[in-house]
């Protein structure tokens, strides 16, 4: 850590893990009606516990992307923070809006469109809030000493996904354009600008671990993000196979998506590389795991698992049914949670001076969740496909087929327990590293041996 | 061997270049959506209906256009699957319909909900969404022929039911081998009660069998004389 303003992040990721937490709550409620057992359903009917899990799971990533940026952006920067303070302000007001947020999903106040559950007042306090974010790390990354590649594309992820918001905030009468622009946020955020924040945080974790050459390293992140943006825009098309939209869909939505594994399979085998080519052997051993595993866990869970159902053909009959549920899984695990469990195993050392960075517990951690949530995406697996076959392919009744599943579930509670396990075990070690401490050295823990090569310094 | 700056040009390039194709194509697409979802049949009722289905988050269990979670039935043809008939009886009360079965959240729908709910369901279930939901391949080869003969002598006795006895009663009970099992089977019933019975019970299940899951029905007077003479000769 270089910078004093950069323990501001500790904030956002201790948030993280109290969301997280209560995500997991809302997914048990959700595992267990679908066994069969829905006892809460006058006071939690499934429909809220689904919006509380999935909205939760994106606060949480977004405060993690965001701890995340504040980590990252001084350092790359090389100046302070913009503004503590308003971090601080910005972090507090994101989490009061959230909680009414969730409070409202329990008293029916929402607009139920799929993952943007969020009523429209609180939708406008979302936006004073991210502009907040984005003034704050703006003025931090423009005011800066440097840029570089990896800050610029951090920056330009978060911004991205800002502007992206707003085309969920248009108001359409017709169900096929209200779906239409409502994808242009779920799915442009995590099958595209996602991706860059995703990839830049990478990068910043590759170059602190491995001591590879920033320029090698950021080479690559762009081929990356190009890939990403070369088959994920396009490839938004399979979500318009059946919605009342034009029959090209299924031909350019089909060959896009089949495209959109190769972002994430550079992105293992580049991480991967450099960990090969590692020319320094970082003592944070966990971080490493975790970034890793990230790498490699988001090409299965979102490239292969979702090319395994995006081929139009094969999509008529897994659209809509727990297939789905399969993939969304892995992807947003592999892809999104693992790298904010990166970034934060990697920032917790620097932050607070205590070095568990190669304990027994954090390695079981990593162990326990990934292995569970493997196990999970297995169970979500067998009750989708048998579902497709008895359900789509058979025809036969929605409500007997489920009756059918439910042992699948007990299945997915028993894997989610382990993953559970995991999780808690992740928290308890970040409990264990205490505050930020003000006696940490400013400097980084690991000297970068090759020069910086950044760009001249732009006139503020 | 690639260098940094040609890696960025290839990622603008390509950026810059595929989000014209796609503005491209969304333009395309608003201008043929009108078309393709018969935008002339939208009336105010649809509208509403799907800002009801919006507002009570109907997506959190339900998918529609395979749009949604996993815990309920796809509603993308229930008009056609179902009629006006039988959504009216269930939407006021979910679990009577399907008591033991899982559980639907009972909204304070108003007669006027009810209406631009169903209005809403017929419009989506008439768009054309390029083949989706498909008819299930397999169906003819599920069913084993003893019960397509068994089928066969059903759709004797279903020929001369009242067309509301398809709308609601085969939604949870079996005739011939058609219909769910949510109910008792209906063959032979008519050989323990009569048609004033059966009047009688469907006017007011739970004045009858305090306790029944069989709901009550909205029924017209002529609708359930109908009812009660089919299922009293149902011998």
């Amino acid at each position: 850590m270089k910078y004093e303003s950069q323990k501001v992040a500790y904030w956002f990721f201790a948030a993280c893990m109290l969301l997280f937490s209560l995500q997991l709550v809302y997914g048990f409620i959700m595992g267990v009606a679908h066994m069969g057992y829905d006892t809460l359903h006058p006071w939690i009917p499934f429909n809220t516990a689904r919006a509380t899990h999935t909205n939760l799971l994106v606060v949480w990533l977004l405060c993690g992307f965001m701890g995340a940026a504040h980590y990252i952006i001084p350092e790359e920067s090389g100046r302070e923070l913009h503004s503590v303070k308003l971090a601080y302000i910005q972090l507090a007001s994101l989490l009061v809006v959230g909680v009414i947020a969730i409070i409202g999903f329990h008293l029916n106040w929402w607009e139920g469109r799929k993952f943007l559950e969020i009523p429209r007042p609180l939708d406008y306090l979302v936006v004073v809030n991210i502009l907040l974010f984005i003034y704050n790390i703006g003025m931090t990354v423009f005011r800066g000493r440097q840029f570089s590649t990896t800050g610029m594309v951090l920056y330009m992820g978060l911004v991205s996904a800002a502007l992206l918001y707003l085309p969920g905030m248009v108001w359409f009468d017709s169900q096929t354009l209200d779906s239409y622009f409502r994808w242009w946020v779920v799915h442009l955020w995590v099958e595209g600008v996602w991706e860059l924040i995703m990839g830049s945080i990478l990068a910043f974790l590759l170059i602190k671990l491995t001591g590879v050459d920033r320029e090698v390293i950021e080479k690559w992140l762009y081929v990356i993000v190009g890939l990403t943006f070369i088959s994920g825009i396009l490839g938004t098309g399979h979500h318009y196979y059946w919605i009342g939209a034009p029959k090209y869909w299924l031909a350019v939505g089909g060959f896009f998506s089949a495209l959109e594994p190769l972002a994430f399979l550079a992105m293992a085998l580049f991480a991967v590389a450099m960990y090969r080519k590692s020319g320094r052997s970082h003592p944070n051993k966990i971080s490493l795991l975790w970034t890793i595993g990230c790498a490699i866990l988001s090409f299965v869970g979102a490239g292969f698992l979702g090319f395994a159902h995006t081929l139009p053909q094969v999509n008529l009959y897994t659209h809509g049914t727990l297939v789905t549920a399969m993939h969304g899984h892995l992807a947003f695990w592999g892809a999104y949670a693992m790298i904010v469990m990166a970034i934060i195993t990697y920032a917790l050392p620097e932050m607070t001076g205590r070095k568990l960075w190669d304990n027994a517990m954090g390695h079981l951690a990593f162990w326990s969740s990934n292995i569970g949530m493997v196990s999970m995406t297995a169970a979500f697996a067998v009750a989708g496909v048998t579902q497709v076959y008895l359900e789509r392919r058979m025809g036969l009744d929605f409500l007997q087929v489920q009756q059918e599943l439910d042992v699948h579930f007990l299945g997915l509670v028993l894997a989610a327990t382990l993953f559970t396990v995991g999780i808690i075990l992740y928290i308890w070690n970040f409990i264990r590293f205490g505050l930020p401490s003000d006696e940490v050295r400013l400097k980084p823990l690991e000297e970068e041996d090759d020069e910086r090569h950044v760009y001249a310094a732009q006139p503020a | 061997m690639l260098s940094k700056s040609q890696a960025r040009l290839f990622f603008w390039v390509g950026t810059v270049l595929f989000s014209g194709v796609f503005l491209w194509l969304t333009v395309d697409t608003i201008a043929q959506v009108p078309d393709q979802t018969h935008q002339q049949n939208m009336s105010a009722a649809v509208v509403r209906g799907k800002h009801i289905f919006d507002k009570n988050n109907c997506m959190g269990c339900h998918t529609i256009m395979g749009e949604g979670a996993y815990y309920a039935p796809e509603l993308t043809k229930t008009y056609e699957r179902r009629g006006e008939a039988w959504l009216k009886a269930f939407l006021p009360d979910p679990e009577a319909m399907y008591p033991n079965a899982r559980r639907m959240v009972k909204y304070d729908f108003s007669e006027q909900d009810l209406d631009d709910l169903i209005a809403f369901f017929k419009w989506v279930g008439e768009m054309d969404l390029n083949g989706f939901p498909a008819d299930p391949p397999l169906k003819a080869l599920a069913e084993p022929a003893a019960a397509s003969a068994a089928g066969a002598a059903g759709a004797n006795v279903l020929a001369a039911a009242p067309a509301v006895y398809g709308q609601l009663c085969s939604a949870c009970h079996q005739l011939g081998g058609t219909g769910n099992a949510v109910g008792p089977a209906l063959d032979g019933v008519g050989q323990k009660y009569d048609a004033a019975w059966f009047n009688t019970w469907l006017a007011d299940p739970q004045a009858v069998r305090p306790g029944t899951a069989m709901p009550r029905l909205p029924l017209s007077d002529a609708d359930r004389d109908a009812l009660a003479n089919y299922l009293a000769s149902l011998k």
